[in-house]
């Protein structure tokens, strides 16, 4: 592979990539505004300028202008090189690029951050992108002066709506033209623009359109500051106090790879970004999907509850005895075991285990029925881990033949994990009561209203877990939050019901589980690694 | 009991074999500091004696790793509470030097200067203290009355009495007021008068003297062995002082003498501290004839340095200056030092870790009387119960720094 | 000066000498921890070192490293002025094994600091004539200066007082309100192996 060097480190690059393509991916930071590895180089912001030394015996590019030397208290004539956009220039072999080493280099980022800020409003402690704000990171790491400029900064237009879930502030905007980029060549509805020039120069929505659509979060997360914010996390936090944590999108079968951000002081989870993997989601994340971050907090079981019509509040301890007493002096044949397609492959693993260990053979499968897919990102499936459900139990009927067996009265017993039915809730409830139900789940739906006995389990946000999306690539989402209410691992109450029916458990902790699984020879995915597969250079 | 007044022929009293276990503290009108000693004794005379320390732990080193590097300037005002300023500023001076930075000359000065009139104000506690316990309660209130002195020119400067949290990465919360030297000139010597007036009621008092003389002495040796540093060590006659063995600030341009102990007893300890306040004075003298009137006080790094207030409320880059600093904190270089200034009490060392982050990985503190404290049992074994309060407050153990 | 104490140290103890260097002047020496004592024992006693003063010692843990914690003790020398800083590496990611011999015998001032490095990060002092916590109490669970002990935990001998034993709505519950004992300025400590279960 053709090498270059950026200030004297050695850096490969496929031929045609760019100095800051070729350095990012080696894990080198040459700081930009504009650029994004997922969108194309307008090279309008400056500040990836770099200088390119002339190969020896020729003269580089050189511009004459006047340096005021101290000493002489005079202006003299200097020749200074001509700097490049490292976004735009491609890398050729043996190039001898220079960064931070160069003098030129670092007083041109010096100087586009003062122009970047000379009309940038004193807005930090209102905004939300402070704290991750590349105009400070920046400023800190390459700019480092006081400000000059003694005049009113110019005035634009605060907190327009662009529409539905996005607000945008031109006073704060940097014109690095990525939200308009991303929406012409990753949303392909090029519905952003900028008019006007020079200090007037703003974003606009065209006329007669609103930024809508399923991918206008990406907008936002794009944005380099703090102009562009969504009015989901607008006002809702400051970004210092969230932690993060690897999770993967719950909201279809594409699995894409997210940064959970969470406060641990309240667990509670805030916002999910998109976490870049090449082979999955490469930068972006859907509308729909970012705001699945809510179902942490939304519709959730945190109680154990007995009765059906009563839903009493109880322990964890008291609804298992209820279910031993349910399900102890029932044929085995007549229990029937539901897998969920929104769990991880660890639950349902479990309850692949209890059936197994039962003895019945009434093996079926939930999930969310299929909705809205595009091109890009979104799936029909709009289950996160059917892929897994699939390969754990190929033998598993879909939902509809259970609730034939049970009109049929073929199964009088239900151990059901996860709440959502392909079906309409309620139809599908009112189905389910004529046989008695325990219900494993981390959130209210059709399986949870008509339950004997309701065991809370933890949501995908609160315990690690594995996935396989669609394309069959086994995902590990991590733990962010810590478990809300009374609420357990839902594989923790598998093997705790199937010790209260006397079955024998070998496993009580998740690794256990998971080396079990590998043993399990019945996986035809091949493992994928889970994490960024990307180089992530501090947040592009 | 039997009453006392029984008569008994002699021969005929038979004192019990079994040793008495008796437990001083934590709580004690005669120890200064909580600190707890079980005692085995046989009749008077101590046979073992366990120290117990921890009472006043509130895990210092635990917090540091929760707030950004600034952030500790707070806590280590409460280590040894007595000279907070000789930790603001020994902490600054080990950020500073995983930095690599140098303060201004005049800061340098100024620090100095502050550093001495703690120092003075932490002798005179032990001192006065160590008096009061024996019962002399009258030289207490007047050395308490000449550390007000110096507080008040604290107090002048700073704006607080006892916790100043006046040190800053790169410089001092503030620049030296215009009367602070007149202040020191001014001060210095009736503080000397005071401590002079104290001193001639002790030091010709019989039982002052014979309660200290020959009680709890160690060895050169063994105090280097213990770890021992300070006043402590130098009163067994081993010369080491870190401004001098190691002079950092400007402690190689002023001059001063390191006073010794002969015996290495409680007097001697005693009268070290009183010898050094003198040397503070000598050196608080010259630092007032050399310290520059004008010039910088902070270095002008934005990288530690918080911008002016005023430019922070109206213009970005200042925000973004300020912004960075409080929110995330200075970045420390990565890695490690070891960094010890001459505290109130002997080497006040810091053990630093920086990942690169704007929060410490680890500050670990070698607080002096910690090791000093670990060789009490040794001193008192074989003595008698008595000999446990002067020696105890010769040692000039503090709870808020050996605990941590 | 110093830097010939380096030297002369890996000229006797090549082997046991895992790497040096000087950053910001400070000598610094990271042994085996099997060779802990002996070194010691020779930096003490080798005429031309004679480290006498044990100026400090303290623990420090990395979470995500193997071995995980590392043992630091700072020595000085009284005669010769001279430091050098000496640190051993030990305990698996689960701190297990996670322990040095003693040096007391050495040093006598090692005595409480060991006791101290025991109390505060777990790390067990083999010959130590009395190890036991000092700092801590004894009914204490853990160590406090791990990483992976939580800065909010308390651990009271006396319960807190409830809102109801107070028949008032009390201002701060333990442990003391959302917003303290929280940094901000970390994101997060490192996790020895994300995912890998044991969090359950």
């Amino acid at each position: 592979m053709p090498t270059f060097t950026y200030d004297g480190k050695t850096i490969p690059f496929e031929p045609g990539e760019t100095i800051i393509h070729a350095a990012w991916r080696a894990g080198v930071e040459i700081p930009h505004y504009c650029w994004h590895p997922g969108l194309s180089s307008p090279a309008n912001c400056r500040m990836c300028l770099i200088e390119i030394m002339p190969k020896p015996g020729t003269r580089g590019l050189a511009l004459d202008i006047l340096e005021w030397d101290e000493s002489i208290k005079d202006y003299k004539p200097v020749q200074k090189p001509k700097l490049q956009p490292a976004c735009y220039i491609g890398a050729a072999e043996g190039m001898d690029v220079r960064g931070d080493t160069s003098n030129h280099v670092k007083e041109a980022r010096k100087g586009v951050q003062e122009f970047l800020l000379l009309n940038h409003p004193v807005d930090c402690p209102i905004c939300d992108q402070s704290g991750e704000c590349k105009l400070q990171d920046y400023w800190l790491e390459h700019g480092q002066y006081q400000k000059r400029m003694r005049d009113e900064p110019v005035h634009k237009p605060k907190a327009v709506v662009f529409g539905p879930t996005i607000v945008y502030d031109a006073e704060r905007c940097v014109m690095c033209t990525r939200c308009i980029r991303f929406m012409e060549e990753v949303a392909k509805d090029p519905v952003l623009d900028m008019r006007e020039r020079g200090n007037l120069n703003e974003i606009i929505v065209a006329p007669g359109r609103q930024l809508e659509g399923h991918y206008t979060f990406m907008t936002e997360h794009v944005c380099p500051v703090g102009a562009l914010t969504t009015k989901d996390f607008r006002f809702k936090a400051r970004v210092w106090f969230l932690r993060t944590a690897n999770s993967i999108c719950q909201g279809c079968a594409t699995g894409c790879n997210a940064h959970l951000d969470f406060d641990p002081r309240y667990n509670k989870a805030y916002r999910y970004r998109p976490r870049d993997n090449m082979q999955v989601n490469k930068f972006w994340m859907c509308d729909e999907g970012m705001l699945t971050y809510k179902a942490a907090h939304d519709v959730r079981i945190v109680e154990a509850r007995v009765g059906v019509a009563s839903r009493k509040a109880t322990t964890v301890a008291q609804a298992i005895d209820e279910a031993k007493k349910l399900l102890a002096s029932v044929p085995k044949d007549s229990i029937a075991i539901v897998l969920h397609a929104r769990y991880s492959l660890e639950d349902n693993w479990a309850m692949r285990q209890l059936a197994t260990l039962l003895g019945t053979k009434q093996i079926y499968w939930s999930g969310l029925p299929d909705g809205y897919h595009d091109d890009i990102l979104i799936h029909r499936d709009k289950n996160s881990n059917t892929a897994g459900v699939k390969m754990l139990a190929p033998d598993a009927k879909p939902f509809s033949a259970l609730l034939d067996d049970v009109r049929a009265a073929r199964v009088s017993h239900v151990i059901a994990l996860g709440g959502s039915t392909p079906g309409e809730p309620e139809t599908d409830a009112q189905v389910m009561q004529s046989a008695q139900l325990v219900s494993i789940s981390a959130h209210e739906g059709a399986l949870t209203k008509g339950a004997n006995v309701l065991l809370p389990a933890t949501s995908w946000a609160e315990h690690s877990g594995t996935y396989v999306n669609a394309k069959g690539m086994r995902q590990l989402s991590d733990k962010a939050l810590e478990p809300q209410g009374s609420s357990l691992p839902a594989w923790q109450h598998v093997a705790a019901l199937a010790r209260a029916l006397g079955l024998e458990v070998t496993w009580t902790k998740l690794k256990q589980i998971r080396q079990e699984m590998a043993l399990d020879a019945v996986d035809g995915a091949a493992d994928h690694a889970s994490h960024a597969v990307s180089p992530t250079v501090g947040g592009i | 009991m039997e009453p006392l007044d029984q008569e008994l022929e002699e021969g005929e009293l038979v004192l019990p074999a079994d040793s008495m276990h008796l437990n001083l503290g934590p709580s004690h009108p005669a120890m200064h500091g909580t600190v707890r000693i079980v005692l085995e004794l046989s009749g008077e005379t101590i046979v073992k004696a366990d120290v117990q320390i921890g009472y006043l732990h509130r895990g210092f080193e635990k917090m540091c790793e929760r707030g950004t590097w600034a952030q500790v300037f707070p806590y280590v005002d409460r280590l040894n509470y007595v000279s907070p300023m000789l930790n603001n500023v020994g902490y600054a001076l080990a950020v500073e030097k995983m930095c690599g930075l140098v303060v201004p000359d005049r800061c340098q000065w100024y620090r100095m200067a502050l550093g001495e009139l703690a120092r003075i104000s932490d002798h005179l506690t032990c001192d006065g203290a160590m008096a009061m316990e024996l019962g002399a309660f009258t030289p207490f209130l007047w050395f308490i009355k000449a550390r007000e002195m110096v507080w008040d020119i604290l107090e002048e400067e700073t704006g607080a009495r006892l916790t100043h949290s006046f040190g800053r990465i790169g410089g001092m919360a503030k620049p030296p007021t215009a009367a602070f030297k007149d202040l020191i000139r001014g001060t210095i010597p009736k503080i000397i008068d005071l401590v002079e007036e104290g001193e001639k009621m002790l030091l010709k008092n019989r039982i002052f003297l014979d309660r200290l003389e020959n009680v709890g002495t160690i060895s050169g040796k063994d105090a280097v062995a213990l770890g021992w540093t300070g006043p402590c060590l130098r009163a067994s006659g081993v010369a080491y002082d870190v401004r001098r063995s190691h002079p950092y600030l400007k402690y190689d341009e002023v001059e001063f003498d390191v006073p010794v102990g002969t015996r290495g007893d409680t007097l001697d300890r005693f009268l070290v501290r009183l010898a050094e306040i003198r040397q503070s004075q000598r050196i608080l003298a010259q630092i007032c004839d050399m310290m520059p009137d004008d010039g910088p006080v902070n270095c002008d790094d934005p990288r530690v340095m918080l911008p002016e207030k005023h430019d922070v409320y109206t213009t970005i880059e200042a925000t973004i200056q300020h912004f960075k600093l409080i929110m995330e904190g200075a970045k420390i270089p990565a890695g490690e030092v070891y960094s010890y200034t001459e505290g109130g009490n002997g080497e006040l060392g810091y053990y630093l870790v920086s990942d690169g982050t704007g929060t410490p990985y680890r500050v670990r503190i070698r607080p002096p009387c910690f090791q000093i404290t670990g060789g009490l049992s040794k001193l008192i074994t074989g003595r008698m119960l008595s000999d446990i309060v002067p020696t105890f407050g010769s040692l000039n153990m503090i709870g808020g720094e050996c605990d941590h | 000066m110093s830097k010939l104490v380096l030297e002369k140290l890996k000229l006797a103890y090549e082997g046991a000498i895992l790497e040096t260097h000087s950053n910001h002047g400070d000598d610094t020496a990271v042994v085996k921890p099997e060779s802990w004592k002996e070194i010691a024992q020779y930096l003490r006693s080798d005429p031309q070192l004679d480290f006498d003063m044990p100026t400090d010692l303290c623990a420090v843990d990395y979470p995500g490293r193997t071995p995980r914690m590392e043992v630091v003790m700072h020595l000085y020398s009284t005669t010769r002025k001279h430091r050098i800083r000496v640190k051993t590496r030990v305990g698996d990611e689960d701190l297990d094994g996670c322990e040095v011999e003693s040096v007391t015998s050495i040093w006598p001032g090692m005595d409480w600091l060991e006791r101290e490095v025991f109390d505060m990060n777990g790390v067990t002092f083999k010959g130590h004539p009395d190890l036991r916590r000092i700092l801590m109490y004894p009914e204490f669970e853990g160590h406090p200066l791990r990483k992976d002990y939580p800065c909010q935990k308390t651990q009271p001998l006396v319960e807190y007082r409830t809102e109801e034993e107070a028949g008032r709505p009390l201002a701060k519950l333990p442990p003391f309100g959302h917003d303290e004992g929280l940094a901000f300025g970390r994101k997060h400590w490192p996790t020895a192996t994300p995912g890998n279960g044991e969090e359950n």
